[in-house]
Formats: structure tokens, sequence, C-alpha cells
């Protein structure tokens, strides 16, 4: 497994972000669905490395995170989108992406090319010299994406990736996920579920900081069978889902 | 295949194998997005405003225009700098970008360090430009010597630590006030740490604003005779280089593992006893008899030797020598001694030439400083009369060659007269007159405060606490036993006029015969023709 949790525990003070998750996650697309507030982004960044867990364990790509020389192994193998990215502003596309490779530690003479494929993969080859400032939210959105996939993660973690996408790009996104995740550990984690039925194989379900469903998105579908919230299968599975828990 | 059924992949991530040429691209890309880059005119501006043309009014000697160089220029930097590098490490907190970074190969130390080593490369830029601009300059205008490189480490360390002080609280306290705080703090803290400078021996000359004796003007003959004393200068770059060293030690703390941590420790611990020793050592220094401070522990004693120089000299009867650095005043400076040159010339104990030769300098209490000329003023078989010129004295360099002339011909030339005819306070109503009376052939004003023997009228004295002249002197006694001070009614005065009536010829035959016998105290006013 490319991913495993085991009683993963994060606090922040007082509140309990995520509260004992158990997970194993391979090659593929997984989906992380939840309402907000439910713990995907604090699960998210335990498995980016930006913080440490509480408590728990967690094994990413085979390696431990809590050493440093392991972790800094994961992080040359890890893509990682925020849910808020910052940027740059002054930097172009390319550079942007550019600086991200080399913060990655990819090797300096593929840099180049690996920035330009990403550039082409996120569909901004036209606007690859043009300045962060000058670019709409769903392109600004589209280069952190650029930045994200440049060294070929083994393990792609992606925070709301579709938040400011065009229907169009959403669904340009959603191939280019399917094409990643035949090679690569690709969490996602989304309040849409038609992101997740479309491009997921596997997701998990959390609610306040507890993975409350596990399972295909199929199956998922098949709880909400006589349940009336939600204008699609897997929304209304969805549904079902969080109010048995709450109930 | 499920993503639960996927085994762990084994792929060999595409690791850097030669770290230097990321690090090398990732420099010129922070080189190209740094908020230095855009302070660059901001601080060029300020420079040429505040500083260039008041550097630029300095006659053009090395020693003048490097230190002015030096103070003003860490001034006008610490703002820009300062507040640049805060700018920039608070860069990722503000742009929220800590996450995506905290998620990267590249150590966070390491990561930062580029983009500080970014920001004090466009600092040092700019300090550079500044640097070639005056002593380009200088060097065309100057007659004489060469830069002076200590002032100029001392300021590029400066500039260095500023930049990492700014960078450390911008990353340590990173807010939108941050940058703007931190630059108007440590310029206070800048200005005011000279405001603590009591004496020589003060810790806070440490400062890196300060490039000699604090409170002390500018002074050509500094390191003019004598070689730059770089003692204060190696203590300031020791400091600023632990300064520099703690603040990037602090830097690689937050966030880091623990090797990192315990690194980072060890490093600032280090660079804050590099820093602390550098104080102690200031506290040590005095100043040295050639205007400059010394430290004992750091001191090189070749820099007690005197600089090899040939003197540039006017021709005639008496020739006026002056340092090559000053050639451009000779002309100016011959010009208005030639009349009482060439009336004493080939007079016996008449000085065979005027040699100009470096202050002494003596600290007072508190920030009192005096200068002056160690000995007499006519030394030497065959006689040489020593020469400081005025601006030697007071501090003041800033004199036109009109007003250097000016001060010379009511200064030195009457001291020419006194020294010849061993005029002085103790001196006969026979010496002051004939003093008196040459002076008036001259042109010249009678009363000096040169201060070689024999006329000890008192030594300049600079500083903020005593302004006034050292030991006072008045009435006919004084000085030069000059006319000025002679009461007209008196016979020392009539016996002035009436000796300054005669024909040359006559005076030169008199003091031919007597001049001895008038030195030694021996003439009575009644014996003068």
């Amino acid at each position: 497994m490319n991913v495993q949790v085991s009683g993963l525990t994060r606090r922040f003070g007082r509140a309990i972000a995520v509260a004992g998750v158990d997970l194993e996650i391979g090659v593929g697309v997984f989906g992380l669905l939840g309402p907000n507030g439910a713990g995907k982004t604090s699960l998210l960044r335990m498995m980016a490395t930006a913080v440490p867990p509480t408590s728990g364990t967690l094994r990413l790509l085979g390696r431990d995170p809590g050493e440093a020389g392991q972790r800094r192994e994961i992080r040359c193998r890890l893509g990682y989108l925020p849910q808020n990215p910052g940027y740059y502003l002054g930097f172009t596309v390319t550079e942007f992406v550019e600086y991200f490779a080399l913060l990655k530690e990819v090797p300096a003479a593929r840099v180049p090319g690996a920035v330009a494929a990403a550039v082409e993969r996120v569909g901004l080859r036209d606007r690859a010299r043009a300045r962060l400032r000058t670019l709409s939210g769903g392109m600004l959105r589209r280069a952190a994406i650029a930045q994200a996939i440049v060294n070929e993660p083994e393990l792609l973690l992606l925070d709301e990736p579709t938040a400011g996408l065009d229907p169009e790009q959403r669904v340009a996104f959603r191939a280019l996920l399917r094409e990643l995740g035949q090679r690569a550990t690709v969490v996602v984690s989304t309040h849409l579920v038609e992101d997740v039925g479309a491009a997921c194989a596997r997701l998990a379900l959390m609610d306040r900081g507890w993975i409350v469903f596990h399972g295909t998105p199929h199956e998922l579908s098949a709880r909400g069978a006589g349940h009336d919230s939600g204008d699609a299968p897997l929304e209304r599975g969805y549904s079902a889902v969080l109010s048995a828990v709450r109930s | 295949m499920t993503a639960a059924s996927a085994p762990v992949l084994t792929r060999p991530a595409l690791v850097e194998r030669r770290p230097g040429l990321s690090t090398a691209r990732l420099l010129l890309l922070e080189l190209r997005h740094n908020a230095m880059l855009w302070m660059l005119p901001v601080a060029l501006a300020v420079f040429w405003f505040l500083s260039y043309r008041k550097t630029m009014d300095l006659p053009p000697l090395w020693n003048l225009r490097a230190t002015d160089l030096h103070t003003r220029a860490v001034a006008d930097l610490i703002v820009p700098v300062t507040g640049a590098a805060a700018l920039m490490g608070s860069r990722e907190a503000r742009r929220r970008m800590t996450d995506l970074m905290t998620s990267t190969a590249r150590p966070r130390w390491a990561r930062l360090l580029v983009t500080w080593a970014a920001t004090t490369i466009w600092a040092l830029v700019g300090y550079g430009a500044c640097l070639a601009v005056i002593y380009a300059v200088t060097a065309h205008q100057a007659s004489w010597g060469g830069p002076l490189w200590w002032p100029v480490v001392v300021t590029a360390a400066s500039v260095v630590a500023f930049s990492a002080v700014g960078f450390a609280a911008g990353t340590l306290l990173p807010g939108r006030l941050t940058a703007p705080l931190v630059a108007v703090g440590s310029w206070f803290v800048l200005v005011l740490s000279t405001q603590l400078i009591t004496g020589s021996q003060s810790y806070w000359q440490i400062s890196p604003v300060v490039a000699g004796p604090w409170d002390d003007t500018l002074d050509p003959g500094v390191a003019t005779f004598y070689p730059y004393v770089h003692d204060l200068s190696i203590a300031q770059v020791m400091f600023l280089a632990g300064l520099t060293v703690a603040m990037l030690g602090a830097v690689a703390w937050p966030r880091s593992s623990r090797r990192v941590r315990a690194a980072s420790a060890v490093v600032a611990a280090a660079g804050v006893l590099a820093a602390g020793t550098a104080v102690r050592l200031a506290g040590t220094g005095t100043l040295d008899a050639h205007g400059m401070i010394a430290i004992p522990a750091l001191h090189d004693a070749a820099s007690d030797l005197p600089i090899r120089f040939t003197p540039v000299c006017s021709r005639g009867s008496i020739p006026v020598c002056l340092n090559p650095a000053y050639s451009r005043s000779l002309p100016a400076v011959a010009a208005v001694l030639s009349p009482v040159l060439r009336e004493i010339a080939g007079l016996p104990g008449a000085p065979v030439r005027v040699i100009q030769v470096a202050a002494t300098y003596k600290q007072g209490t508190g920030n009192v400083i005096s200068t002056g000329l160690a000995g007499g003023a006519l030394q030497g078989e065959p006689p040489e009369f020593r020469l400081l010129l005025p601006d030697q004295q007071t501090g003041g360099p800033f004199l036109t060659n009109h007003e250097l002339a000016g001060q010379v011909r009511d200064s030195i030339g009457p001291a020419i007269v006194a020294s010849l005819v061993s005029d002085g306070p103790d001196a006969s109503e026979a010496q002051h007159a004939v003093a008196a009376a040459l002076s008036m052939d001259a042109g010249m004003p009678a009363g000096t405060d040169y201060p070689g023997q024999p006329v000890p009228r008192g030594t300049r004295v600079q500083g903020h606490q005593e302004t006034g002249q050292g030991p006072s002197c008045s009435g006919a006694g004084c000085g030069s036993g000059a006319a000025g001070n002679l009461d007209k009614s008196s016979p020392s005065y009539a016996a002035a006029r009436r000796f300054a009536a005669l024909p040359l010829a006559a005076q030169r035959s008199w003091l031919a015969q007597h001049l001895t016998a008038l030195r030694a105290g021996q003439i009575t006013l009644a014996q003068l023709p």
C-alpha cells in the first residue's frame, strides 16, 4: 500500500480534526468525501507531511514520514495541491512550476522538459509565459495542479482540485486524474460527489474526523437506495450514510 | 487494479544528483523575483540625495572619501535592506504557501538560505554601485594614495548582516507590518547606538556606522601619513559575521528536524559568541597617536610605521613640501608663504624647507580629542619647519584652496617668523617686536595659534564636550607675541613699526648679525634699529 494509516489523530488545541482514522490506499484514484469540517484537509495535510500527526501511525510509499531521511524521500515522490494554495504572482506560469520542480529536487537537466510537460497537461501552454497575476482563478488553479504533478509524483494529494474550474476544464481534469491514477496513488479530497463518481475507483467518506464509509462509488450509491435526498445515486448514498451516522 | 489492492511503488525518485545546478537555477529565480531588486532604485536614490553629493564635496583624499562613504552607506542602506529582507523572509507566510513549501523535498533552511542569498546579493550590488562610482571618481581626482578596503569590507558585512536581521525577523514574525517595523527599528538602533559612545574605549564603537573616533570630524591627515589601522574594522566584521550567523541559525530553527535544530542552535550560539567577543574587543580600543582606534589584541605593529612618500615641493629659496595627497594645495600654500619665506631665507637658523608632517592625536575626557604637533615646529640640522596644514589641526577638511591659503597666511606664516626669532610667551619684548615687524612686512597678522613649539598658544580641541581651546593664552606674551596683541602705545609696538620700516637689506643685515643674540633673549628693545 502506498498509504497506510492507522489510528491517525490530529488535534488543534482542544479541537479534534482527525480522530483515529485507519486507511490503506494503493495505486489509483481515491476519493475523500465529506462535508465541511469533516477532517479531509487535515488528513491530507498529514499525508503531505505538512503537519505531523498527534498520534497514530502513518506510512507513505512504504516509508515513515516521522524520520527525516525517509520524509525527504517521500517528499521527492509527492505532489500536493492545498485547498487554498498561495501564489507568487510575479512569477510566470513556467517559473512557478519550475520553482517547485527545483524544490522537489527534480534533476536540473530534466526540469525544462518536466515543466513543459506539466504545463501542457493542464492546458496552459499558451499562457506559459504569462505572469500569474494576469491569470483567471481557474487558470491559477491549473498552474497549481501543474506544480503538483511536475515531479511525476507517486503519491498525489489534491485538496478540492476542481474548485474554480469551469465544466469543460473539470471534465478534462477528470481525464487527467484517471491518467495519473494509472501509475500513481491519487487522493482527491472534495465535497463534489460527481468528481468522485467520474474518476475514483474507491472512496472514503469522513464526518467529524471519522471515516464513516469506505468502499467503491457503486457501493456508496447502493447505500442511497430508498433515500430521497440528492439528485444522483451517489449524492443519495452520501446523504444516506451521513444521515445514518448522525442519527 | 483497484486502489485498495495495489502494491507499494518502487521506482527510484527523480532525485537531483548535482544539487549545485538546481540551487543555482533556484537562485536565479529568486534574483529575478526579489523585493530588494525593486528596492534598489530607492536605495540608490537615498544614497544620491543624502550621501553622494556630500561625499564628493570632500577633497579627493582616499581616506576621507572611504570613511565618509562607509558611514553614510551604512546609514543609507539599513532601511531598504532590512525592509526588503523582512519582506522576503515573510513571503511564504504572507502568501499562505507554508504548507505547499513544507511538502517539498528541499530542506526548509536550504530553501530560505537561497531566498536570503538572493536578497543579499542585490543589496551588495546596490552598495557595489555606490562604491564603484565614488571610488572611480576619487581615483580620477586623487593625486596620491589608493583606495581603502577595510571600510568597504565593514560596509559589505553590514549589508549582509542587515539582510540577515531583516530576513530573520520576517521569517520568525511574519506579518504585513514586519518589514516597516524592522526597517525603522533597525535604523533607530543604529543611530542611537552611536549616542552612547563616550571616549575611544567604548563597547558601542562596534556599531558598523563608526569608522574612527566618534564625534571627531573627518581629518584628512588620518591614514595619509600612517596606514589605516584596521583593528576596529576587524572587530566590526567579526561582530557582523557573528550577528549574521546567529540570525541565520535562528531562521533554520522552526519547523525543522531535531538534527537541524541542534545544528542551528550550535550555529546561532557560535554567532552570538563571536559577536560578543567582538564587542569586548571593541571596548578595549583606544585612540592611537595617528587618529585611529587601536585594539591591542588585534593591533599590527606594522601599521604604526609611517607611509613612505616623496613630497611634492614648490620652487624657491625655501621650498614648501607637502604630502603628495595634498599636491592640489601646494600652489596656494606656497604662494601665500612665499613673502615670509623670501624675507627670512638665508638668515642664520632659518629653515631650509617647510615640510608637511602628520598631526598627533590624544584622547581627552569624554569625547574630547586634541590634535597637535609632536615636538617643536623647527627641527633638524639644517632646520626644517614642520608644517601642519590648518585642516589637519581642526579636523575640518572642508576648505577650498582659497580658504586654506587664508588660514595658512594667518596661522603658519607668523609661526614661521616666530620660530625663527624663538618668539613665545616667555620671549623678550625685542623678540615680540621683531616677529611682529617681519609679519607686518609679509602682510600677515602677527598672532598665531600654531601648535608647534615655541609658540604653544594651545592645542586645538575637538569633541562635543569641550569645544573650546586648550591652555588659553592672552596678552603680549601670547602665541608669537604678535603685534596684534601689542598695545599700540607700547614701546614694543613702536619698535616693531620702526623695524618694519627699514629697507629689507637693512633688516636682513641686522638680523644676520644679531639673530642668534635675539633668539637667546640678549637683545633689548632699545638695541633694535
